[in-house]
């Protein structure tokens, strides 16, 4: 039997992101995803699947188009009064993405990509000047960036092969084997630790945090450079005890500490995904801003003056992380 | 103190904010400074009528005398009769024909079109750059000279003598090309030689002319016309130093009733301007006057857009080491003045058509870039501490004037590179960006020397120019290449209309293969781009017979040396420059054709032809394809269509450069639109990149959007990949990129670093020209509906700043429309 090239299914490649990791990076998001947060931003990210995504407000008319009812082989393309692509009925629908490859309006839209490891690695490298230039490199991203296990570390051998930085941003909930095969071609780790309560964990994201916490001790043992993310999510996690509790954690059970600890302000964002893969948007609660801002900075500052690096938000610089031009 | 590593005064990493354009006021940290800038925004802008009148006067009166001598001794006579300037506070003087913030007329070049506006459509009442009401009597004095000026203007004289056929191609007929920039108004697009003016003053100059036309033999028949060439040069030498003098006389008068403090300073500034009369100046503050008021009177003579300020941190530093060390001023003083020069120079005003102004352009001169840092003559890192002062006081003002270029290559310091990155993110759109690497051997290409090429300046929106040595004609017409391509695939003809435009080259139905579409091209380009030069040639001849410039000559080298004027070729380095525009419609059609018709064969040539005649009403299916990422389009770094971009842009080129043009020079092409997208695209049918009718056609050498689209979707490196496969040394006029990126993606010190490392790659990937807008949608959108709010927010157009809300709807929704790149 012939070697098959790998493959795996990419949602989103986006060349020159600046915020995961040092310098200019071009950024490989994976599809598929272990655990399911309410708040999570990339909905499209979270099946291993290829789905269609419908854009109705882009659609030009099934009566003079229609090209993707002709195409569909299950009749799973739902029409509105108007005559406009409405949905698709996700019960029959046998993700073979024809209607996405006719539709000439963008109204239908692929998420995500069957690409082989060659395509991504030419995208990749059409960016190196800029990677070396800037101290940037690579970052895999998801979804879930170790669910394509094997997919992954064939791109993250190959970028070793460039000598490229590398950075994988993961939730940590995987198998701590696959996680250890990572460690020796990967340059950084981008982590989220989202709550010390397993309890809450399991509520919010669909799975507890033992994993996660052990993934989180085992990784600070290997002295890999390491950022931490905590996701504020209000009146989800964004108590006081559950940020101590995270510091305590790192302060106890993490043996080298995180360059940084980065909290995310909860946005509003990804409301038109879910509608365009038909899923509910449950984070609909309005935010006051001013006064999320300002206990979002209590929050930073619990963990500072423990003596903890952390910050609000993605851009400040990262003390010990080379990156950007000397 | 070492001056020699000094990076200016403020901090060379000092931040001046995100995205803050020109809001706000006070940027200054000299009161001074500010109390100017506050007069010349509370200025009405005006018409004024006086330097039109002068003119006429003097033309009637000496109609007797060679044309080279008549136009020397009216611009004599307007030096001496014009009424000057000197308002509170100033330090610094010069005016260009009118008061500060009043457009002078120039009625040699077109009039009618100034008439015509008093009586049907009056300045004031204009919907953008507006001017107050002028008096009846102002309305009447120009209305009276309307006779004299009729057909006797350089526009007149040109249009009479073009041939049907470019009268046809041009703005006139169906504007396939636009030359109204020469054609209405000086040709302009210079920088005078300030190291000859600085180093010799108005009297070594003169006795340069002294000297040569000491040696000529009046008996000699062929030295009558060099003979002309070089009293006229006297005449206006007489008028300069009568000018200067004018200035301290006016500045003694006001010291006699002013404030004993205000006298001191009004007796220092006649003490310059008596100085200067003749002399050459010592210090940095006599230097700086010189160059103004030698400027001015460039400006006075021919309202040429784009007159360029050159390397102003090269010609003045000698000026500057001079006074830092012999303590004669301090930095501080030094940066104070070099900002009152620089509203002295926004107090210049000129007036345009009420087309030009719907279309187009910003308020100011037009196209006064002043060019700071890169390599000197012998290929070494140029950078001083001026260049950095000179780009803080950019940042301390936010005007029009000077537009700014910072020069970078490989060796550019970093300390540079962040006080570029720092004024960028301002959000002004200034300074923009060019790259050594690339325009020095476009400068070879074009004919300069080594040392020549190293020491090239900016003139106007984009084009490299060897400064003191050329006259360049660099914004000679704007030739629209994809309407070329709608007469290849049509046999020669409109789509919407039957005119036979040019030659007989088939129609797409019935080609066999896309060879045959290029084709096609390639021979109507040949005729469109014949009908252009040919047209050209006849505006320069005219231009040459009728409005020789015998005060601009002193300062081009080597017309004294030649005694030929500019006009007549006298330069060292002569060249033409016609851009092409819509690089990106042109490419992006041709992939339609390509990919469509003969690839996938997904349409026939029929359908598309019948869809593009419809406006694509009918044909959504098509429209939203061919407008979708299922086409490959220019901008994303796919060959496919690159390759087609390229093939364009080697056309254009091919057929341009080396022509002959009339002053024994030759032509050299550039690409880009400035803001020229948006009128060409006013006049042009639907095209099959998916653009509607009246569309905007892409911008300079950027990637199509059209109003249900951006063609590029990959990001800022892949456009950079994208461009970088034209071959830029080629386009010696120049190029011009684009970039539009959202406020948040510079954010910090990590943003300016990666804004630096683009900056970087734009230097390594030989991308000639880049500029920046930072700013944001919302921004733009809020400017729209608030005009008066938002008055002094400048944005980048393409290769100049304007204030956002002196612009036509069609150019702002343009500007709304570029691909905004946000990361993250």
């Amino acid at each position: 039997m012939s070697q098959r090239e790998p493959t795996g299914i990419v949602f989103n490649i986006q060349r020159f992101t600046v915020h995961d990791g040092p310098g200019i990076r071009t950024e490989i998001f994976l599809k598929g995803c272990t655990l399911r947060c309410k708040w999570c931003s990339n909905p499209e990210s979270q099946s291993p699947r290829r789905e269609p995504g419908v854009y109705i407000t882009k659609c030009i008319g099934l009566d003079h188009c229609g090209l993707c009812s002709q195409a569909c082989p299950t009749g799973s393309i739902l029409r509105e009064e108007h005559g406009f692509v409405t949905a698709i009925a996700r019960d029959t629908c046998a993700h073979c993405m024809r209607c996405t490859d006719v539709c000439p309006a963008n109204a239908l839209k692929s998420w995500g990509v069957e690409m082989t490891a060659d395509q991504v690695m030419e995208e990749i490298l059409a960016d190196r000047p800029l990677m070396e230039r800037s101290g940037g490199g690579v970052t895999f991203s998801g979804g879930e960036a170790l669910f394509q296990f094997d997919f992954l570390m064939e791109l993250l051998r190959r970028c070793r092969a460039k000598e490229l930085h590398t950075c994988v941003e993961t939730a940590l909930h995987v198998p701590q084997d696959h996680l250890a095969q990572t460690v020796p071609l990967t340059d950084l780790y981008i982590f989220d630790i989202k709550d010390i309560s397993s309890q809450r964990h399991r509520a919010f994201t669909g799975a507890g945090n033992e994993l996660i916490l052990d993934n989180a001790r085992f990784l600070s043992r290997t002295g890999k450079p390491m950022v931490v993310r905590i996701p504020i999510i209000p009146g989800h996690n964004d108590m006081e005890e559950n940020i101590l509790g995270i510091r305590d954690f790192i302060l106890q059970e993490m043996e080298h500490k995180p360059l940084q600890i980065q909290f995310l302000r909860f946005r509003r964002l990804g409301e038109e995904k879910y509608a365009s893969l038909g899923m509910p948007y449950v984070m609909t609660e309005e935010v006051e801003r001013a006064e999320f801002e300002q206990h979002v900075h209590h929050l930073v500052s619990l963990m500072t003056q423990a003596g903890l690096p952390a910050v609000a938000g993605t851009t400040k610089p990262i003390a010990g992380l080379s990156g950007g031009t000397p | 103190m070492s001056i020699l590593h000094a990076c200016g005064n403020d901090p060379y990493d000092k931040e001046y904010g995100i995205a803050v354009s020109a809001l706000g006021e006070n940027f200054s940290p000299y009161e001074r400074t500010n109390q100017l800038l506050k007069q010349l925004h509370d200025t009405p802008y005006t018409v004024d009528d006086q330097r039109a009148m002068l003119v006429t006067e003097a033309y009637d009166r000496f109609r007797a005398d060679p044309q080279i001598i008549k136009v020397a001794k009216t611009l004599k006579y307007v030096l001496e009769h014009v009424d000057i300037h000197i308002y509170p506070g100033e330090l610094l003087v010069c005016g260009n024909g009118a008061p500060m913030k009043s457009c002078p007329i120039f009625p040699e070049f077109s009039y009618a079109w100034v008439a015509d506006e008093i009586r049907t459509f009056p300045f004031h009442v204009r919907e953008m750059q507006k001017y107050e009401p002028q008096t009846k009597e102002q309305e009447e004095r120009l209305l009276s000279i309307e006779e004299f000026w009729r057909d006797n203007t350089v526009d007149d004289y040109s249009c009479a003598r073009m041939t049907p056929e470019e009268i046809r191609a041009s703005q006139m007929g169906y504007g396939l090309f636009v030359n109204t920039i020469i054609l209405r108004a000086g040709v302009g697009h210079t920088s005078p030689n300030y190291r000859r003016l600085l180093a010799k003053g108005f009297g070594g100059l003169r006795r340069d002319v002294e000297e040569k036309l000491k040696a000529l033999d009046r008996t000699d028949p062929d030295a009558l016309q060099k003979i002309y060439y070089y009293q006229a040069s006297l005449i206006v030498l007489e008028g300069a130093e009568a000018y200067c003098r004018r200035y301290a006389k006016l500045a003694l008068e006001q010291a006699k009733t002013a404030s004993p403090e205000r006298a001191a300073e009004l007796e220092e500034v006649a003490r310059v301007c008596n100085h200067i009369a003749v002399e050459p100046p010592r210090t940095f503050r006599e230097a700086l006057q010189l160059f103004l008021l030698g400027t001015a009177i460039v400006v006075t003579e021919a309202n040429g857009q784009s007159i360029s300020y050159g390397r102003f941190d090269q010609f003045m530093y000698p000026f500057y080491r001079h006074d830092i060390e012999t303590g004669t001023a301090t930095k501080q003083e030094i940066e104070m003045l070099i900002e009152l020069a620089f509203i002295k120079l926004t107090g210049m005003q000129k007036l345009r058509d009420k087309n030009a102004v719907k279309q187009a352009s910003g308020r100011g001169l037009g196209g006064d870039c002043m060019t700071v840092g890169g390599v000197d003559r012998r290929g070494l890192d140029a950078t001083n501490d001026l260049t950095f002062l000179v780009l803080d006081a950019r940042n301390h003002t936010r005007l029009i004037s000077p537009w700014m270029a910072v020069r970078m290559h490989k060796n550019t310091p970093w300390e540079l590179k962040v006080k570029v990155a720092n004024s960028i993110r301002i959000g002004t759109g200034e300074p923009k960006i060019f790259n050594d690497e690339v325009a020095i051997p476009a400068g070879l290409g074009k004919g300069y020397s080594l040392e020549d090429a190293r020491d090239y300046t900016v003139v106007g929106c984009v084009e490299i120019d060897a400064a003191g040595y050329e006259y360049g004609c660099h914004d000679a017409t704007y030739f629209n290449v994809s309407r070329v391509l709608e007469l290849a695939i049509n046999d020669g003809k409109w789509l919407h209309d039957d005119v036979q435009m040019g030659p007989h080259t088939g129609y797409l139905k019935d080609f066999t293969s896309f060879d045959q579409v290029l084709d096609a091209f390639d021979i109507q380009m040949k005729y469109f781009v014949d009908l252009m030069v040919s047209s050209i040639n006849t505006i320069e001849e005219v231009h040459k017979e009728y409005k020789p410039l015998p005060y601009l000559s002193l300062l081009i080298d080597n017309c004294i040396e030649s005694g030929r004027d500019v006009t007549a070729g006298g330069a060292k380095y002569n060249l033409t420059g016609p851009q092409a525009l819509a690089l990106g419609t042109a490419a992006d059609s041709l992939s339609t054709i390509k990919q469509l018709v003969f690839d996938e064969k997904t349409i026939t040539a029929q359908t598309l032809i019948d869809a593009l005649k419809a406006n694509w009403e009918g044909y959504d299916t098509l429209y939203r394809l061919v407008n979708s990422d299922k086409v490959h389009h220019y901008g994303n770094d796919d060959d496919y269509a690159d390759e087609l971009a390229k093939f364009v842009f080697d056309t254009y080129c091919k057929y341009v450069e080396k022509r002959p043009n009339v002053r024994g020079g030759r032509f050299a092409p550039g690409v880009y639109s400035v803001a020229g997208n948006v009128p060409h695209g006013m006049v042009q049918w639907a095209s099959a990149d998916g653009r509607q009718a009246y569309e905007p056609v892409s911008d300079c050498i950027g990637a199509v959007h059209t109003h249900v689209a951006s063609h590029d979707i990959k990001g800022p490196t892949a456009m950079l990949n994208s461009v970088a496969k034209l071959d830029h040394e080629r386009a010696g006029n120049g190029t011009l990129l684009n970039w539009k990126f959202n406020p948040s993606c510079v954010q910090g010190e990590t943003g300016r670093n990666n804004l630096i490392a683009l900056l970087d790659m734009i230097i390594d990937k030989k991308v000639m020209h880049s500029q920046f807008n930072i700013i944001t949608r919302e921004q733009l959108e809020a400017a729209q509906k608030d005009p008066e709010k938002y008055k002094h927010m400048l944005v980048r157009v393409a290769g100049y700043s304007a204030y956002f809300v002196d612009l036509g709807v069609n150019l702002q929704r343009d500007i709304i429309e570029r691909t905004e790149f946000s990361f993250d």
